[in-house]
C-alpha cells in the first residue's frame, strides 16, 4: 500500500463567505471575516452575495488556479446542496453551513445567530487545519476476476452476465453437474406474457452457454476451503478432487441456492406414512416421466390434492412464506390437467399468493378446472384423507378418495455448507428478530432488544460457505431465518462483507426468473466492487470516498477493539496481534476510530483529533452570559439531513446547540465526549439513527454501539462530578425534521434545570 | 469481447424514481456515463411520496438521501428534469433520442431561498400531496427535491404575479420566457424505468371515491401519515379533520379485477398492513379492519403480516366489499359479505382507504417500439440485443426492493450493450 | 337437458368423496356455468345483492358448493330463486362471472330435476311463463290467479279477496281490463320461436350425461 504523504503540499486555506439566501441578514459577514483573519490568521477571505452563481464559483476557481488557495472553506449552504458546483479538482473543499443551520433556523440579526455563525466558521476552519485531502489507497496488483460460488440458475446467470460484461469468471460447483435444483424441474413458471402456460425448462441451454463461454472457467465437485484478503485481492483456496489450489479473485458472487424443506419433519401431513404423499419437488420428477402414477401401486393418479404451505408460514417449521410454492403448485396442477383431462386437481391453500402478473397463471389454472379450496390443512392420513376446515364453505369435511397428495414444501437457503449427508451445518446467529412487535399507541415502546454484537467465530471452520478468514467469523452474515439478505429496502445488495454478494434463494425465497435477475444484479455489484478497487474508492454507502483508516502502530496497544467492532470485518490481526486494515473491505464509517482507546486510528480528513478540535473551537460563553452550549454530534446519514430539513422548513432551532456532523455515531470516540464536557459544554447529544430490530444504521450498529460506549461515560461523569443528563443519546429518523426543534428545546430545558456545567471556564 | 463497438458509451435512463435512480447510480459507479431523464420537476418518483416503507417502517427519504449523495458526488451523471423522451431512433450502441422539456421557469441560478414563493399569491394544488392541499405558484416540489430548485406553475405565466415573482428573486433565477425545448441525444443503451401511477379510484364506481366523504386511496393515506403531508402527519378525516380511529382498508381496489386491472399489484396488501401500523401507532383506541381476498405477504414479508396481525385491534375480514355509502354523520359505510362468517355487513367507519393498484406509466404512450404485455407493462426481455431494457415497475408490479434489484440487473445489461457485446439469448430475467 | 349427476355417493356420515362430476356438469350444461370455475370467492356478488340477507348461501358460496359437488344443497338452495336479476353482481364481478344467468339456469335445472322448491318463487315463475308463452305478454289477472291458486284453492280464494281492492282500483285507473287476455302481436310466432329454442336446447344437451 502506498499511502502518499498526506502533508506533501502546504495548506492554503481561503474563506469564502456567502451573503445570499438570508445569511447576510442573519449575521454580519464582517464579524465572520474577522474570525477568519484574526483568530485563524487566514488572510485570504472573500465575500460574495451569490457564491453558488457563476461569478461566485469563478471567484473560487480562479483562486485555486492561481495557486492562492487549495483549501476553500465555503461558508454558505449545507454540504448537501451544490456539491457539484463547489467541486474543484486539486482542492479540498470544506463547508460551513451558515444557511440551513443559522440563517434559516436562527433569529436573523440576533446575537445568538452571529455567535452560531462564528462558531460554525471556527469549526470549518479547524476542520481545514486538522485534515488533509484524502489520498486513495492502491493495492495493485489486484485481480479483476469474479468468483461465482454455486452452479444453479443464479450462479450460472451471474457467471454468464459478468463474462458478457467483459470479466473473467471462475465458477465453482460442489456437484458433478451444473444446473442445481433447476435440473429437476419438468417445466417452469411463465414469467413472460401471456403468463398462462408452463414454459419449457431451458436450464440445459444456460449450462451449455456457460460451459462454452471463453471467459468462464468451470470447476465441478469443487469447494471453497477458505477465503482471505478483500475486494480486488481475495485469496480463495479451492479444493477439488483432494487437491487444494489458491486463486486470486476480485469479487465474489455467492449463489448457493436452496434445498427443499425436509419433508420427514412433516409427519402430520402424512409424509412417510404412505408413498402416495409426495413433495412438490418429487412431483417434478414424476411429471417429467410422463403420465402421473401413484408411487405405491403404479395406478394412474386421477384425483390429486396439493397441500400449500407445507412447512412454510408455520412457526414450528419455516416462519416465512416460501413465495414460489403457490406458483409451482399451479404449474404442476396445470400440467396434470393438461396431460389427463379426466384428472381432478384440488389446491388447498390458506392465502393464495400469485403476485403481479402471476394472477393470470392462477386464472389459467381455474379455467383448466383446477379447484382451489381455502383452508389450513390439519392433517393427512395414511389413507390420503386430507383434514381441513373449509373456510369458504364453513364446514370441516375431510377430503377422501384421493390418489395422490402433494406437499408444497418450502425453500430453505443454503447458508452454510452441506455435509456429505446433505445436512447443513448450524447457522450463525440471526442479525434481527423479524417478529419484533410493531409500535402501538398506548403501550410503552418496547425497549429494543439489545442485539448481541457479532459473535466471534464460534461456528466450526469448514461449516461456512466461504470460510472467511475475518475477525468477525467465517460466515456470511445472516439477516434472519437463514437468509443472507440485506437489511435495507433501498439497497438489496448492501452487503456486510464488501465485494461479496449473495443472490438468488440464498438471499430470500425467489423463483427461477427472479433468481436470474437477482444474479445479474449481483454480478453488476461484483464488477462495480472491482472498479472501485481500481480507483481506490470506498463502496456504498460512502461511494467514492477516497479516505480510509490508518493505524499508528507505534501507539497501538493491541487491544483489538477495532478489529472486533468493525461491522464489516475490514481489520485483521497479524501474528503479532496488530491490526491490519484491508482498505478495499473498509466502508469508511470510522467505527474503528471511535473504538480506539488511544486515538491512533484516523483518516486523512477525519480523526478524533479533528473532531475534538472542532468541538473545542466553539466559544463557550461564561456562566453569567446565560447562554448554555449543547453539542450535537449528528450522524450524516439521517440526523444531518433531518436538521437541514428543519432549516428548509424555516423552523427555529435552539440557538444554543452546535452541530458537528459525524460519519456514524460508531465513529464517536469517548474522548470527544469527555473533551467536550471538560471544555464546558452543558450537554451533549449523540444524534443517530434507529437501533433495534428495524435498525437504520448503514454501518450496522452505530447507534447501538454509541449507547454501549456511553454506559462507560457514567464513570467519567461521576469523576467529573457531572450529572448523567449531560450526555444524551437521541435516535432520530430522516423524517424527524418537524420533531427535532422540540426535542432539542426539551433537552435544553432539562439542562436548564440542572444548571450550567461547573466546568465552564476550565476548558 | 466480440461484437461491434458502440458509438455512444452513454446510457440513457428514462424515469427518475427509485428504479431509474438506482440504474443510474449503479452504472455511473461502474464507470460509465448516464443521462437520467425525469418528467416531473424532481427525482424521487413515487417513493418520495411514501411516508414509510414496509416492513421496517423506515423512511424512503433515507435511501433517497444516500442515492442523491451518490449522484451529487459523481461527475458522470447528467440529470434532466421536466423532460420526456419523445422519440427513439437507431439501434444498440447508436440510439438517437429526442428529448422534450417543459419550462420550469426557474434556471440553475436558483438557490432555493424561497423569496419567489413569498411573492406568489396564487395557490395551486400540491402535486406532492396528490392535491390534498395547495402550494404557492412558485414552490419547491418538496423538502427532499433533487435538484433543490423551485418551479413555477404554468398558471401564473403571463400574469403580473409572474413579474412580481421574477422581481423578488435576487439571483436572476426566474426565466419567464423559457419555452418548451426539443433536442437530440446520442446514447448507446436505454433503461426504461418510467414506473407507475395509482389506478384512478374514481373508476371504482361503487366505492364512491371523490363522492362519498372520507373515502381516500392508499397513496393519499401515505400523505396523510407523513409529516410533510397536508395534516402534518396526523391521520385525520378529510371531511371534518376529526381523528380517524375506525379505519377500513380495502384490498384489491382495482387490482385482480377484470373490469379494472386484471393483475395483482403485489404491494397493496403490505401497504395496507403498513397503514394499519400507522393508525395503531397514533391511536391507542384505533380499530383497523383489513378487507381482503388473499393477504399476499410474500417471502420474508410474512413476518410483517404476523407483526401487524398480532395486534388485537387489527382485524382481517376476508371479503371484497361491494359498495360504500355515506351515513348521516358523514361516515363511510361499507357493505358486503364476510366470506368466512357469511355475514352480510353494513359497517360505518371514520375513514376508508382504498388500496388502489399500480398502472404502468407508459401504458398507451410508448415513445419507442417496445414489447409490452396486455396490461402495458414492458416485457423484461425487451428484444435481446436491442440495447433497451426495462427496470422497476415499468416491467410489472414490484415492491421497492425488487425494483432496485431489477434496476441493478438492468444496469449491467446496459453496460454490456454499450461495451458492444451482443445481446445474449436470454437477457435480464432469464 | 340431461339430468345432473346424482350427488356424490359418500356424502353421508360427514364425509365427502371429492369428485368433480356435478361441477363439470354445471360447467357444461348451465348457461355461463363454465365461469363458475373462475370464481375466486371474493364475495363481491353476495355483498352486492340487494336481497343478500334473504339468501341462504348467496352466489359466492353457492359456486363453492358446486365445486365441492354439493348438488343436493345447491339445487334446494333459495339463492337460485331469490335472484331479482338486478345485475349488480354481474357488473361488479372481478372475474366476469355471469351470476344471474347461472342462478336462473340452475333454477330451471332444479325444477326439471324435481327438487321441490320450498318457496313460492318457482310457482310464480311458472305462472309468469305460462302467460308469456301463451299470450306473448303478462296478464295480471292470469298470472296472479295462477300463482294464488297454485297454493291451493282455499289459499287462492283468500289471497284473491285480499287483493280485490287493488284490482278494482287498477280497473278504475285503466291499468287492468275485464275481457280476455290480450295477445301480443305475433304471439304465435313467439310460441314457434320458443318451441325451436327448446328443440335446440334438447339437441345441445343430449349426451351431456357426465360420469
Amino acid at each position: 500500500m502506498s499511502a502518499a504523504p498526506a502533508q506533501a503540499q502546504a495548506k492554503k486555506p481561503g474563506v469564502y463567505l456567502c451573503g445570499g439566501c438570508g445569511i447576510a441578514q442573519a449575521t454580519p459577514l464582517d464579524a465572520l471575516e474577522k474570525v477568519a483573519s484574526k483568530e485563524y490568521k487566514v488572510a485570504h477571505c472573500r465575500k460574495h452575495d451569490f457564491l453558488c452563481g457563476e461569478a461566485g464559483v469563478k471567484l473560487i476557481r480562479d483562486d485555486i488556479a492561481a495557486g492562492t488557495v487549495n483549501q476553500p472553506v465555503i461558508a454558505a449552504c449545507s454540504s448537501r446542496v451544490n456539491a457539484d458546483r463547489f467541486r474543484f479538482d486539486g482542492a479540498q473543499v470544506i463547508r460551513a453551513n451558515l444557511r440551513e443551520q443559522v440563517a434559516w433556523t436562527q433569529e436573523p440579526g440576533s446575537e445568538d445567530a452571529a455567535m452560531a455563525a462564528a462558531d460554525y466558521l471556527r469549526m470549518a476552519l479547524t476542520e481545514a487545519r486538522k485534515s488533509s485531502p484524502p489520498v486513495a489507497y492502491d493495492i495493485a496488483p489486484y485481480s479483476e476476476r469474479v468468483l461465482v460460488v454455486g452452479g444453479g440458475i443464479s450462479g450460472l446467470t451471474a457467471a454468464r452476465e459478468a463474462a458478457e460484461a467483459g470479466y473473467q469468471v471462475l465458477l465453482v460447483e460442489r456437484e458433478a453437474k451444473l444446473g442445481g435444483q433447476s435440473l429437476a424441474w419438468s417445466k417452469r413458471m411463465p414469467h413472460l406474457p401471456p403468463y398462462r402456460e408452463p414454459r419449457a425448462n431451458d436450464i440445459e441451454a444456460l449450462v451449455k452457454a456457460v460451459e462454452s463461454h471463453p471467459a468462464i472457467e468451470v470447476r465441478r465437485e469443487c469447494r471453497v476451503v477458505k477465503t482471505s484478503g478483500g475486494p480486488g485481492k481475495f485469496a480463495v483456496e479451492l479444493s477439488q478432487g483432494g487437491a487444494a489450489r489458491e486463486e486470486a479473485i476480485g469479487a465474489i458472487v455467492v449463489a448457493t441456492g436452496w434445498r427443499p424443506y425436509d419433508p420427514n419433519k412433516l409427519g402430520h401431513l402424512g409424509y412417510g406414512a404412505t408413498p402416495d404423499v409426495v413433495t412438490g419437488v418429487a412431483l417434478e420428477g414424476m411429471l417429467a416421466k410422463g403420465p402421473l402414477v401413484r408411487p405405491s401401486d403404479g395406478r394412474a393418479a386421477k384425483l390429486v390434492a396439493f397441500v400449500q404451505c407445507a412447512g412454510s408460514r408455520d412457526p414450528a417449521h419455516l416462519p416465512y412464506c416460501s413465495s414460489v410454492c403457490c406458483g409451482v403448485s399451479i404449474k404442476q396442477a396445470l400440467q396434470i390437467r393438461q396431460s389427463d383431462p379426466d384428472s381432478s386437481v384440488y389446491i388447498v391453500y390458506d392465502e393464495l399468493r400469485t403476485p403481479g402478473t402471476a394472477e393470470e397463471f392462477y386464472r389459467a389454472a381455474q379455467e383448466a378446472g383446477v379447484v382451489f379450496v381455502k383452508g389450513k390443512v390439519k392433517g393427512v392420513g395414511a389413507d390420503l384423507t386430507v383434514t381441513y376446515d373449509d373456510a369458504l364453505l364453513g364446514q370441516s369435511v375431510p377430503m377422501q378418495g384421493l390418489d395422490l397428495v402433494v406437499l408444497a414444501t418450502g425453500m430453505v437457503p443454503n447458508a452454510t455448507e452441506l455435509g456429505d449427508s446433505g445436512e447443513a451445518a448450524p447457522l450463525p446467529p440471526a442479525d434481527i428478530n423479524p417478529l419484533s412487535p410493531i409500535p402501538v399507541a398506548g403501550y410503552a415502546a418496547e425497549a429494543p432488544a439489545a442485539q448481541a454484537a457479532a459473535p466471534a467465530a464460534a461456528a466450526t471452520q469448514g461449516a461456512s460457505l466461504l470460510n472467511l478468514q475475518y475477525r468477525q467469523g467465517p460466515h456470511l452474515p445472516i439477516l434472519a431465518d437463514g437468509f443472507a439478505d440485506s437489511h435495507f429496502i433501498c439497497f438489496p445488495y448492501e452487503t456486510r462483507r464488501s465485494g461479496i454478494y449473495a443472490c438468488g434463494p440464498l438471499r430470500r425465497p425467489m423463483d427461477m426468473a427472479e433468481s436470474a435477475e437477482d444474479a445479474t444484479g449481483a454480478a453488476l455489484k461484483a464488477i462495480q466492487a472491482i472498479r472501485n478497487v481500481v480507483e481506490g474508492r470506498g463502496l456504498h454507502p460512502r461511494s467514492g470516498d477516497l479516505s480510509f483508516p490508518k493505524i499508528g502502530l507505534t501507539t497501538c496497544t493491541k487491544c483489538r477493539r477495532c478489529t472486533v467492532e468493525c461491522p464489516f470485518g475490514a481489520i485483521d490481526e497479524n501474528e503479532q496481534g496488530q491490526p491490519v486494515v484491508n482498505p478495499s473491505r473498509c466502508r469508511r464509517c470510522g467505527t474503528c476510530m471511535g473504538a480506539c482507546p488511544v486515538r491512533t486510528i484516523s483518516f486523512d480528513n477525519y480523526s478524533v483529533e479533528m473532531l475534538t478540535s472542532m468541538i473545542k473551537a466553539v466559544e463557550i460563553p461564561d456562566e453569567d452570559a446565560e447562554k448554555p452550549r449543547v453539542l450535537v454530534l449528528a450522524c450524516q446519514n439521517d440526523a444531518v439531513p433531518a436538521l437541514d430539513m428543519a432549516g428548509i422548513a424555516r423552523s427555529r432551532l435552539n440557538p444554543y446547540v452546535r452541530i458537528v456532523p459525524v460519519r456514524c455515531l460508531g465513529s464517536v470516540s469517548l474522548v470527544c465526549v469527555s473533551e467536550a464536557l471538560s471544555s464546558g459544554y452543558d450537554g451533549i447529544v449523540l444524534m443517530g439513527c434507529k437501533s433495534g430490530d428495524d435498525y437504520q444504521c448503514h454501518f450496522v450498529k452505530g447507534s447501538a454501539m454509541a449507547q454501549e460506549r456511553l454506559q462507560k461515560v457514567g464513570e467519567t461523569l461521576k469523576s467529573m462530578a457531572l450529572e448523567k443528563e449531560r450526555v444524551r443519546p437521541m435516535e432520530v429518523s430522516i423524517a424527524d425534521a418537524a420533531r427535532l426543534p422540540k426535542l432539542l428545546d426539551d433537552y435544553l430545558a432539562e439542562i436548564d434545570k440542572i444548571g450550567p456545567s461547573p466546568l465552564k471556564g476550565f476548558g | 469481447m466480440a461484437g461491434e463497438a458502440a458509438e455512444s458509451q452513454t446510457v440513457l435512463v428514462v424515469g427518475g424514481g427509485i428504479a431509474g435512480i438506482t440504474a443510474a447510480v449503479e452504472v455511473i459507479e461502474t464507470g460509465y456515463d448516464v443521462v437520467l431523464v425525469e418528467k416531473s420537476p424532481t427525482l424521487g418518483g413515487r417513493v418520495a411520496q411514501l411516508n414509510r416503507y414496509f416492513p421496517k417502517l423506515c423512511h424512503p427519504t433515507c435511501g433517497l438521501e444516500i442515492n442523491y449523495q451518490r449522484l451529487r458526488s459523481n461527475p458522470r451523471i447528467r440529470v434532466l428534469t421536466m423532460a420526456t423522451v419523445a422519440a427513439v431512433s437507431g439501434s444498440r450502441g447508436r440510439f438517437g433520442v429526442t428529448i422534450e422539456t417543459r419550462p420550469r421557469h426557474v434556471n440553475a441560478n436558483c438557490t432555493a431561498c424561497g423569496d419567489c414563493a413569498k411573492a406568489a399569491t396564487t395557490r395551486v394544488p400540491n402535486a406532492y400531496n396528490y392535491g390534498l392541499d395547495t402550494v404557492p405558484a412558485a414552490h419547491l416540489p418538496h423538502a427532499m427535491a433533487y435538484p433543490m430548485r423551485y418551479v413555477l406553475a404554468p398558471e401564473v405565466i403571463g400574469t403580473p404575479e409572474a413579474d412580481a415573482i421574477r422581481a423578488a428573486c435576487k439571483y436572476g433565477a426566474i426565466d419567464l420566457e423559457e419555452k418548451p425545448r426539443r433536442f437530440d441525444l446520442a446514447v448507446g443503451a436505454i433503461v426504461w424505468a418510467a414506473g407507475w401511477k395509482p389506478y384512478d379510484a374514481a373508476k371504482l364506481q361503487s366505492y364512491g371515491h371523490g363522492r362519498v366523504p372520507n373515502v381516500i386511496n392508499n397513496v393519499e393515506m401515505e400523505r396523510l401519515a407523513a409529516f410533510t403531508g397536508p395534516t402534518g402527519g396526523k391521520i385525520l378525516r378529510p371531511s371534518d379533520g376529526k381523528p380517524a380511529k375506525r379505519v377500513a382498508l380495502i384490498q384489491c381496489a382495482g387490482s385482480r379485477d377484470h373490469n379494472h386491472l386484471p393483475y395483482c399489484s403485489r404491494i397493496c396488501c403490505l401497504g395496507s398492513l403498513k397503514h394499519a401500523a400507522y393508525v395503531r401507532e397514533q391511536y391507542a383506541d384505533g380499530q383497523v379492519d383489513i378487507y381482503y381476498i388473499d393477504i399476499r405477504a410474500h417471502d420474508k414479508l410474512e413476518a410483517f403480516y404476523r407483526r401487524v396481525a398480532a395486534d388485537p385491534q387489527v382485524r382481517f375480514v376476508k371479503s371484497k366489499p361491494a359498495s360504500i355509502t355515506a351515513d348521516d354523520a358523514g361516515n363511510p359505510v361499507l357493505h358486503g359479505e364476510d366470506t368466512v362468517s357469511r355475514e352480510i355487513y353494513d359497517r360505518p367507519y371514520d375513514l376508508v382507504v382504498l388500496a388502489t393498484g399500480m398502472e404502468p406509466s407508459l401504458a398507451g404512450a410508448l415513445p419507442a417500439k417496445l414489447a409490452v404485455d396486455d396490461y402495458g407493462f414492458l416485457v423484461p426481455e425487451l428484444d435481446p440485443g436491442s440495447g433497451m431494457f426495462a427496470a422497476g415497475v415499468a416491467q410489472g408490479p414490484l415492491d421497492v426492493s425488487m425494483s432496485v434489484q431489477s434496476a441493478t440487473a438492468a444496469a449491467l445489461k446496459a453496460i454490456q450493450a454499450i461495451r458492444g457485446a451482443g445481446g445474449h439469448a436470454a437477457a435480464g430475467r432469464a | 337437458m340431461s339430468a345432473a349427476p346424482a350427488a356424490a355417493s359418500a356424502a353421508s356420515a360427514g364425509r365427502r368423496q371429492y369428485d368433480l362430476g356435478f361441477a363439470r356438469w354445471v360447467y357444461q350444461h348451465v348457461e355461463g356455468g363454465d365461469k363458475v370455475a373462475m370464481c375466486m370467492q371474493c364475495g363481491m356478488c353476495s355483498g352486492s345483492c340487494p336481497i343478500g340477507t334473504a339468501m341462504d348461501h348467496g352466489p359466492r358460496k353457492l359456486f363453492m358448493m358446486i365445486r365441492a359437488g354439493m348438488k343436493e344443497a345447491v339445487l334446494t338452495s333459495n339463492t337460485i330463486w331469490n335472484c331479482t336479476q338486478c345485475y349488480n353482481c354481474v357488473v361488479r364481478c372481478p372475474r366476469k362471472v355471469p351470476v344471474t344467468a347461472i342462478l336462473q339456469s340452475l333454477a330451471t335445472v332444479a325444477v326439471k330435476e324435481g327438487y321441490a322448491p320450498t318457496q313460492s318463487t318457482p310457482k310464480f315463475s311458472k305462472a309468469f311463463w305460462l302467460s308469456v308463452a301463451r299470450f306473448g305478454r303478462t296478464d295480471e289477472r292470469l298470472v296472479t290467479a295462477l300463482y294464488y291458486f297454485s297454493h291451493g284453492l282455499k289459499e287462492g280464494i283468500r289471497r284473491a279477496l285480499e287483493n280485490l281492492p287493488i284490482a278494482l282500483r287498477m280497473i278504475k285507473a285503466g291499468r287492468m281490463h275485464l275481457g280476455l287476455p290480450h295477445r301480443a302481436k305475433g304471439a304465435a310466432d313467439l310460441r314457434a320461436i320458443l318451441a325451436k329454442a327448446e328443440d335446440i336446447e334438447r339437441a345441445e344437451r343430449a349426451g351431456g350425461k357426465p360420469s
